[in-house]
């Protein structure tokens, strides 16, 4: 008996003991674990997929700081819900503080997407992967990252500039802001190494080109008022094979994506349960528009990024890009609703919610109105500067420009690039580059009179706040997000905040 | 009726045949001489049994002759064992045994005799709350003991009571207490899910010395629930009913204005705009035409009564047969109860089924099998919080009626003149689809052999299964809250949700018990084991929407389908051993240590070695106390310990990449992210506990006494930590911060008879306090929660969480006043004063300027019960209380938002109109301010704070024991009980143990399901 017991005892206990080792090992079955990955061609192109999928999330709310920030779009003011006052509203209204919650996650999703294409860039570097295929995944992942900081940049001024990963978050305190020159630097070294990497056409639509990294390095030498440089970037791209569509609706037709006038384009796809849909028209529409904008009944579209009457306006009699970007009104049960809206985005779709359109970032209309710019702001319009010009105005059915001084030339481009890009995320940017603090200030101050005085759509009664459309100099960069320096203490704030 | 009893009894195969013999009678009394009911006598090696009568006497048939020995024994009573020595008569005197000191304990993996025990232990045997009917065994724990406080945050049927023993030790890796059932570690919550009428005690671990054989586990207290057995030799059938209403008393709930009082608000804020911002007096034109004429308003709706349950019935039946007659004792049990909740369509059902076997099966072996079954099925409602249907009540236009004047009811309240608008509560709380359904097996089984007579060998293998599944369907005719973010009257998309879960958790335990006699002054014994333990969770997560109609509200008939599948799970091994040694009963000594291995940790630090040791002097067993009779017994205790805490998530200190797809080429390009911060270095949050105790007896064991004092240091604190988002993250866990607990604990028995009345009491009062003493990292101050909704600081020499926010130092009555205060950008008169703490001539609107405005930790806890019986009545009543601590009412910034978008509380009606109307009180801590102005009203601030002092009276029991009807059944009571009685406080609040955000977030106040009281009445009967 005592030996059966002893021998009992014996194996449960060695049983229990032997497998140890393997017993305390365990991993997310759902999940690969990040030292795992990042091991072959295959891994580092999902990677950088990842990085593009990232992209989305940017652009999904980028209206917020470029239109609406700017004197293109107002919002389907709703009396009932006050909830995006001290969030998304605040843009409009010119009352955007450090403790903004868009401002914290434009912040937070730019360095997320940068610490991606930092860590991959680390891995690729020491990663025995084909030569050929490593080139043009190390230009891609540059590229996106000069994207990133250019933005930052021009949204935050100084930033902190990390081109490394860390091991520990602690090291991440130690990181301050960096001069903007610096972050200058870093943004034309990556973007020189992508326009030489890059190829000329992409394996897969959707991929960053060569064209891609020449238009934004040319667009970042242009905020740098470097003309010489933008002009002979620039003017590469010109033989790289594009063209303006014939029409401009098809640069937003979901069916003709990535045309020969698309240099680099978010990728979204709708009718699908792949979950990469795009959803703008739910965005843009007017809220009470029920289905009559969005083709679907029972939604509810948030009556965003509304084209001000200035807006409206800002097109020349006959142009037809109108038409094609926006709407006065929309027919609800057979009844007009005065409310204008952004029909850039507006096509038919099979799913409620999952629109099928792409969003451009760099056009080449784009590139002709830039090397317009800075010909002209280096040279003052001379014939090819007008060309350019009226390469745009030509295909929007408008009449060829002529007998300008310098000065107007530069408004007759800045005006034909509000129209030609509205809403598509310029409107900021351009009016941040072609100002000073004070002149942007008092710029927009003059928009947002004229808006508070008549605002583009009623606000069912309720009067605006006093402090609603006023403008400071201080606005022309926003205010880094409080919750990052509430941390680190070594992190400062835009002056005029707080 | 003996028939029943006799067919229970060969349904159980336990038939007895009649004894044969000499016969033995005689009476059984108290020291006061009455004759004690109840009290079982049995023969020593026989199946004969017998129990005594009303009056005490007893009669048995012996079947030993004048060798017989007989047992007495009732609950609460020292045994008695007599030999007959051929006496036909025999008498004997029972005393109760009130924290009897040869009473046994359990600890973690065993059990000790009380006197031996040189830890803080609290015991919570049934005889302390046998009389009071509890819905959950958290709800057992509440008020009775010292240091273990428990907060019913939720009046939810169903929902969990929250347990903290000894302070909050940790911020990130939770503070729940381990639960552990029969000797299975079963995790950190046990809801309600576990029936309490099952329970035969409970032993609360609180010092270190005691939880350390839990290891990393230990750190927030041990709770160690045993079930019943079967008394040795004894056949018991026992059935308990209770059935009882419950309501939200008027007190517990939040006043708010009625439709004319709103439409007069309104009226009102219309005027004062125009005073202020046009300078001039309205005319009645200026008004909206909604709320010109207050007076004529034409509905009033009370929302928050509207979605009430009145007399919300509950029902609690529990039958248990037990026999400890034979090799095999046994214990079934049958419990089911039922409870409606105060809101409309909320309820709880539970049946559970347990069996308890076990037995000496021969000399060498000992068994045993527990297995228990439970069902529960919830309806819930999303009720918690401003945005939910509690909070929203309050916030709805009471000038809107419920149903149309057809009588159908509205499905949403769209909002008229400005006022938000609601989906109506009621129709959703109708029309919403929301349940919970668990089935939950638990079983343990173990074999024991002993190997010499003082060596044991213990081993038990626990499993437990857990289904869980989750159905919600929000059918298209819901609208949604415009305070929600997202707009919306009906009909909107329908939408469905199913999560289905199974959860395994598995542990075997080896355990090597060695208790050799080595002479008559020294004791010891000493015990090594070895514990595994696995748990897996397997669910499924699927979501539709878009249904053509709300008919069928299963996923199938949804248009647009997902799903998601999820799986984790931890594994944890541990070696332990514990060695107690006594010297005359007098010196005692334990130590103990265990060393543990969790796959939760970073390769490098998987293992952690938990030691404690504990010493205790028995005073009064000295030469010098003896004559010192007024002292019964004495003890000193010291005791230290290591405990961990793990309870941080399956996988914190591996980083992983996770799904971020793209479309290139026009097809589907999948992609990666990285998706959390691999922090490998993450390792055990340790505690360092000393404790100090003294128990004493004195009077007769009348009165006793034990005090604790102890010092908790917990290092290496887990905690999600900001980090700067340019590390890619914005939060990570780490191992930061050292933080200090430290208390005093008193508890005080009595027990008196005066005559006939039996008296007994308990007092209990606990201190704790908390310091952070060091944060590691560049952070030296830590934040928890948002702008607009209240600040949790951790900050070194601090206690932990204290509320931050501005400091408020009145209303500004004019415009003279702002210019002469510091920027305050943007305020006007009316507004409140805040100050500028850093003296930058700025009040930031960010957090610059916050301060403490508020403590979450009371001075101290309290409870208190007390019990009488005279003849058959009896009566228990227990209060609890906490004193001195802040509660931040998080739901004012909604309720008292003066916008004029949502009704507010009543006391907006005494608010600050103008400097020469400026209410009764307009510079109290708690005043608002103005309606003109909305920037500088919803901060963190002062004014959200309120002390939170309270004292509840829990529960009273009335009952009375009805006259012995011997045919029938041998033991009897009804009882009238209620529970959540009264509540005495300031807090304007429904329940000052609410607290929806819990965690880092203490103490924040945003409105919960208020706590009901209950009245019910109940029998209980022993066959």
């Amino acid at each position: 008996m005592k030996k059966i017991t002893f021998f009992i005892i014996l194996s449960v206990s060695l049983t229990q003991i032997s497998c140890k080792e393997d017993f305390l090992t365990t991993t997310d079955p759902t999940r690969i674990g990040r030292d795992l990955f990042y091991q072959n061609q295959t891994q580092f192109e999902q990677a950088l997929n990842g990085v593009y999928g990232q992209l989305q999330t940017i652009t999904n709310t980028a209206y917020i700081q470029q239109e609406f920030m700017s004197d293109n779009t107002t919002l389907d003011f709703n009396p009932l819900d006050r909830g995006g006052a001290a969030g998304w509203e605040a843009f409009e209204f010119s009352t955007v503080n450090q403790g903004n919650g868009e401002i914290s996650s434009l912040w937070n999703n730019h360095y997320a997407t940068i610490y991606n294409i930092n860590y991959a860039l680390e891995k690729l570097a020491e990663s025995k992967i084909n030569a050929t295929a490593k080139a043009v995944l190390d230009g891609e992942f540059r590229f996106l990252r000069a994207y990133h900081y250019f933005n930052m940049v021009r949204y935050f001024g100084d930033v902190i500039l990390a081109t490394k990963t860390l091991v520990n978050p602690n090291e991440a305190f130690a990181l301050v802001r960096s001069p903007q020159a610096d972050v200058y630097k870093q943004i034309l070294a990556d973007l020189d190494v992508a326009s030489k990497s890059l190829p000329a056409r992409a394996t897969l639509r959707g991929r960053a080109t060569q064209g891609a990294a020449l238009s934004l390095l040319g667009k970042v030498y242009l905020t740098q008022k470097n003309y010489a440089a933008a002009t002979s970037t620039l003017k590469q791209v010109t033989s790289l094979g594009y063209a303006l569509n014939a029409n401009y609706k098809d640069n937003f037709d979901p069916a003709k994506k990535n045309g020969v006038e698309s240099i680099f384009e978010v990728q979204y796809q709708g009718g699908n349960d792949l979950g990469e849909q795009s959803n703008f028209v739910y965005v843009f529409a007017p809220r009470l528009s029920a289905g009559a904008v969005t083709g679907f009944a029972n939604t509810t579209p948030s009556g965003r990024n509304i084209p001000t009457r200035d807006m409206m306006n800002a097109y020349e009699a006959g142009d037809l890009r109108k038409a094609i970007s926006l709407q006065p009104g929309y027919t609800l049960a057979g009844k007009f609703v005065e409310i204008p809206y952004v029909s850039k985005y507006q096509y038919p779709h099979t799913i409620t919610g999952r629109s099928d359109n792409n969003w451009p970032i760099l056009r080449y209309s784009d590139v002709l109105l830039m090397l317009a710019e800075s010909i002209n702001e280096a040279s003052g319009p001379t014939s090819e500067a007008y060309d350019f010009l009226n390469q745009v105005r030509k295909r929007a059915g408008l009449a060829s420009v002529e007998g300008l001084t310098k000065d107007s030339f530069r408004t007759a481009v800045l005006k034909e690039r509000r129209v030609e890009l509205a809403f598509e995320n310029h409107r900021w940017f351009d009016l941040q580059r072609t100002n000073t603090p004070a002149s942007l200030a008092a710029f927009m101050n003059v928009h947002g009179a004229s808006e508070k005085a008549n605002p583009t759509v009623a606000r069912g009664g309720i009067a605006f706040n006093v402090l609603d459309y006023v403008y400071t100099d201080f606005e022309y960069y926003l205010p880094i997000p409080a919750p990052q320096i509430l941390i680190n203490k070594n992190l400062t704030q835009n002056p005029g905040y707080n | 009726m003996k028939k029943i009893q006799l067919t229970l009894m060969m349904m159980l195969l336990i038939f007895q045949g009649f004894a044969q013999g000499m016969q033995v009678k005689g009476k059984v009394s108290a020291s006061d001489g009455s004759g004690i009911p109840g009290v079982s006598i049995s023969e020593k090696g026989t199946r004969n049994g017998v129990v005594t009568s009303a009056d005490g006497n007893y009669t048995i048939q012996v079947s030993s002759g004048a060798n017989a020995v007989l047992v007495f024994s009732s609950v609460g009573m020292t045994s008695i064992t007599e030999s007959v020595r051929s006496r036909a008569i025999l008498n004997v005197t029972m005393s109760d045994n009130l924290q009897q000191l040869s009473e046994v304990v359990v600890v973690g993996y065993g059990s000790q005799r009380k006197q031996d025990i040189t830890s803080a232990i609290s015991v919570i045997g049934m005889k302390d709350i046998g009389e009071q009917p509890a819905t959950n065994v958290n709800q057992m724990l509440q008020g009775r003991a010292a240091g273990v406080a428990v907060k019913q945050k939720t009046g939810a049927p169903g929902g969990a009571f929250e347990v903290r023993v000894r302070g909050i030790g940790s911020l990130g890796a939770g503070s729940d207490p381990l639960y552990v059932i029969d000797g299975f570690a079963v995790g950190t919550s046990i809801g309600q899910n576990f029936n309490p009428n099952d329970v035969e005690s409970i032993s609360i671990l609180k010092d270190a010395a005691s939880t350390a054989i839990y290891g990393a586990r230990g750190s927030n207290g041990v709770v160690l629930i045993t079930t019943k057995n079967a008394k040795e030799g004894k056949v018991n059938i026992n059935f308990t009913l209770d059935h009882g209403i419950q309501n939200i008393p008027d007190s517990r709930r939040t006043p708010v204005l009625n439709g004319v009082e709103f439409a007069q608000f309104k009226k009102e804020i219309f005027e004062d705009n125009f005073r202020y911002f046009k300078g001039r007096e309205p005319s009645i034109e200026d008004v909206p035409l909604g709320y010109r004429y207050p007076e004529q308003t034409k509905f009033s709706t009370d929302w928050f009564g509207a979605i009430l349950n009145n007399n919300a019935p509950y029902t609690d039946a529990n039958l248990t047969v037990s026999s400890g007659k034979g090799t095999i004792k046994s214990m079934f049990s049958v419990g089911y109860f039922k409870e409606a909740g105060s809101i409309v369509n909320t309820d709880y059902e539970r049946v559970s089924i347990r069996s308890n076997l076990g037995g000496q099966i021969n000399k060498f072996i000992n068994v045993g099998l527990n297995v228990n079954g439970t069902i529960t099925k919830q309806n819930i409602a999303n009720t918690d919080g401003r945005s939910a249907l509690v909070g929203g009540a309050l916030l709805m236009d009471p000038r809107e009626p419920i149903y149309n004047a057809d009588g159908s009811m509205r499905p949403y309240i769209g909002g008229l003149d400005g006022a938000f608008g609601f989906p109506n509560p009621l129709f959703l709380l109708k029309n919403v689809t929301r349940r919970r359904n668990i089935a939950d097996i638990l079983a343990n089984a173990f074999v024991e052999f002993t190997l010499l007579p003082s060596l044991k060998f213990k081993s038990s293998a626990n499993t437990k299964l857990n289904y869980n599944a989750f159905n919600e369907y929000v059918p298209s005719t819901i609208g949604a809250s415009v305070a929600s973010g997202q707009a919306g009257a009906p009909p909107r998309i329908a939408t469905a949700r199913d999560i289905n879960d199974r959860l395994f958790n598995y542990s075997f335990d080896q355990l090597l018990t060695y208790n050799p006699k080595i002479g008559e002054d020294q004791k010891v014994d000493a015990m090594v084991g070895f514990t595994s333990q696995e748990e897996n969770v397997y669910g499924i997560d699927a979501a539709g929407n878009t249904f053509p109609d709300d008919l069928v509200r299963y996923i199938g008939a949804a248009s647009i389908r997902s799903a998601n599948s999820y799986e984790n799970g931890w594994t944890l091994l541990a070696y332990f051993a514990r060695a107690n040694y006594s010297y005359k009963d007098k010196y005692l000594l334990s130590a103990s240590f265990r060393r543990e291995g969790s796959s939760r940790f970073g390769q490098f630090n998987k293992f952690g070695d938990f030691p404690a040791a504990s010493i205790g002097w028995r005073i009064s067993e000295e030469p010098f106390m003896k004559d010192i009779s007024f002292i019964n017994d004495m003890k000193l205790r010291a005791s230290w310990g290591v405990t961990g805490n793990n309870n941080i998530g399956n996988y914190p200190s591996l980083a992983f990449v996770g799904l971020n797809n793209y479309i290139l080429n026009n097809s589907f390009a999948p992609g990666k992210v990285i998706s959390s911060f691999a922090n490998s270095s993450l390792k055990w949050e340790k505690s360092n506990q000393l404790d100090l105790g003294l128990d004493l007896a004195t009077l007769n064991n009348k009165l006793i006494f034990t005090f604790e004092y102890y010092r908790k240091l917990t290092n290496d604190m887990l905690l999600p930590v900001s980090i700067p988002a340019v590390s890619g993250f914005t939060t990570s866990l780490d191992n930061i911060g050292q933080v200090e607990n430290k208390g005093v604990e008193l508890s005080v028995d009595y027990r008196a008879n005066l005559g006939p009345v039996n008296f007994r009491t308990n007092l209990n009062v606990s201190t704790n306090r908390s310091t952070v003493l060091a944060i590691n990292g560049a952070n030296d101050i830590l934040w928890y929660g948002s702008f607009y909704g209240g600040y949790n600081v951790m900050k070194v020499g601090r206690p932990i969480g204290m509320i931050y926010g501005y400091k408020k130092l009145g209303i500004f009555n004019n415009q003279a006043e702002i210019d002469a205060w510091a920027r305050q950008d943007g305020v006007i008169p009316g507004g409140m004063k805040f100050a500028d703490t850093n003296g930058d001539g700025v009040v930031s609107y960010d957090t610059q300027d916050m301060v403490e405005i508020g403590n979450p930790n009371p001075d101290f806890t309290w409870g208190w019960t007390s019990s009488a019986d005279y003849r058959g009545f009896d009566i228990n009543v227990l209060f609890t209380g906490a004193q001195n601590f802040d509660i931040y009412r998080n739901i004012e910034a909604s309720t008292m938002n003066m916008d004029g978008v949502f009704n507010v509380l009543t006391k907006a009606k005494d608010r600050w109109r103008s400097q020469s109307n400026p209410g009764s009180d307009p510079n109290a801590k708690n005043s608002q301010g103005g309606t003109n102005y909305f920037k500088w009203s919803r901060e963190s601030s002062e004014r959200y704070v309120y002390d939170g002092s309270h004292i509840w009276l829990k529960s009273v029991t009335l009952g009375y024991t009805l006259p012995k009807l011997k045919s029938v059944f041998s033991d009897a009571r009804i009882f009238f009980t209620a529970n959540n009685l009264f509540l005495f406080t300031n807090y304007p609040g429904n329940n000052p143990d609410a607290g929806v955000r819990g965690g880092t977030q203490l103490n924040n106040d945003d409105e919960s399901y208020p706590v009901p009281r209950t009245l019910a009445v109940g029998i209980k009967i022993n066959l």
